[in-house]
């Protein structure tokens, strides 16, 4: 077994960073990502909000890999999550479904909301190998490597819903007409229907101001 | 937005995943905390699931049907109910949101 463990700090409030956290995908940095669908979701009675989400994600093999180890390079990833807003905490545990004889990955985060008004995260993940053929420790080993090359990719990605959703949140009216997809007949009046992040993408129009703003908005729309 | 796994429910997870969110954002902005009193937190729970419920209800429906489907037809059925008992986050089975709200 191999354990990773991370923490960091993010200056934002955990209402914004717990909302970003569950839009991370898509975005341009998680082409890995291939499609995320929500198969339950429950509000409790004490008033947390229950999620599981079944994620694919594609994945290249390493050039040792025995042939035939696994029959595709795609993973099934289920993703398990609580909210609870009044503790201002989010866990999340994510690990993979197929190909757990090769590699059981396993990543728990947790998000909690600092008395300052800011948000610490913590990482943890654990590597987990029963392939055998001396090849326990070396699969293991390989999985950490490619997760600590990743989490700085997956946190930059991160990081760019971050900002669209700051940015909007710094207009917090909404103008012109819904798009397209908007479920505005299922809303109450005082809703606007659309995810923020949309807002944000029309203001980035709007002021011309493009930059990343408008190659992530043309990104997600066309995705 | 990410795809789903079937391309006939994208539309519909799109159209779910729009309404969730605008009901998410007020949602993790509670005007209860964790100090406040049991019943409190109890109506906060119960209204924001009625409103969840009038909202997204009828497209939730919708989306989880072609996602169900999607998972049998795919044959991923057995392995996420496996999956689905070794939920490290829950020690007691949650309700239904049909039967919280």
């Amino acid at each position: 077994m191999r354990f990773y463990s991370q923490s960091f700090l993010y200056d934002d409030p955990w209402a914004i960073v717990s909302y970003a956290f569950f839009m991370r995908y898509p975005n341009p940095l998680a082409s890995h990502i291939l499609s995320c669908d929500v198969i339950s979701r429950t509000i409790n009675p004490s008033g947390t909000l229950s999620t599981t989400r079944l994620i694919l994600k594609s994945g290249a093999l390493p050039r040792w890999a025995p042939k035939g180890i696994v029959s595709r390079a795609e993973s099934w990833v289920i993703e398990e999550s609580e909210v609870d807003p009044a503790g201002r905490v989010v866990r999340c545990t994510t690990r993979n479904l197929d190909h757990v004889k090769v590699l059981h990955v396993e990543e728990r985060i947790v998000f909690q909301g600092t008395d300052d008004g800011k948000t610490a995260q913590t990482t943890e993940a654990r590597f987990v190998s029963n392939f055998g053929w001396g090849l326990t420790k070396k699969i293991e080993t390989h999985g950490l490597t490619k997760f600590k090359a990743n989490i700085q990719r997956s946190r930059q990605g991160f990081s760019m819903i971050l900002d669209l959703i700051r940015q909007s949140r710094m207009r917090p009216m909404a103008m012109g007409p819904s798009d397209s997809y908007t479920p505005s007949q299922y809303l109450p009046n005082s809703y606007d229907a659309r995810p923020s992040v949309e807002r944000a993408e029309e203001r980035a129009q709007e002021s011309k101001g493009g930059g990343s703003w408008l190659s992530l908005k043309t990104w997600r729309r066309s995705s | 937005m990410a795809h789903s796994l079937s391309e006939e429910c994208t539309p519909l997870k799109r159209e779910y995943d729009a309404c969730f969110n605008a009901w998410f954002e007020g949602y993790l902005e509670p005007v209860v905390s964790a100090s406040s009193r049991p019943e409190e937190r109890q109506k906060f729970a119960q209204e924001k699931a009625a409103e969840y419920e009038r909202s997204c209800g009828k497209i939730w429906v919708q989306y989880r049907e072609c996602v169900q489907k999607a998972v049998k037809e795919k044959g991923l059925g057995s392995l996420l109910e496996q999956a689905r008992t070794e939920n490290p986050l829950n020690d007691a089975p949650p309700s239904s949101p049909e039967s919280s709200s």
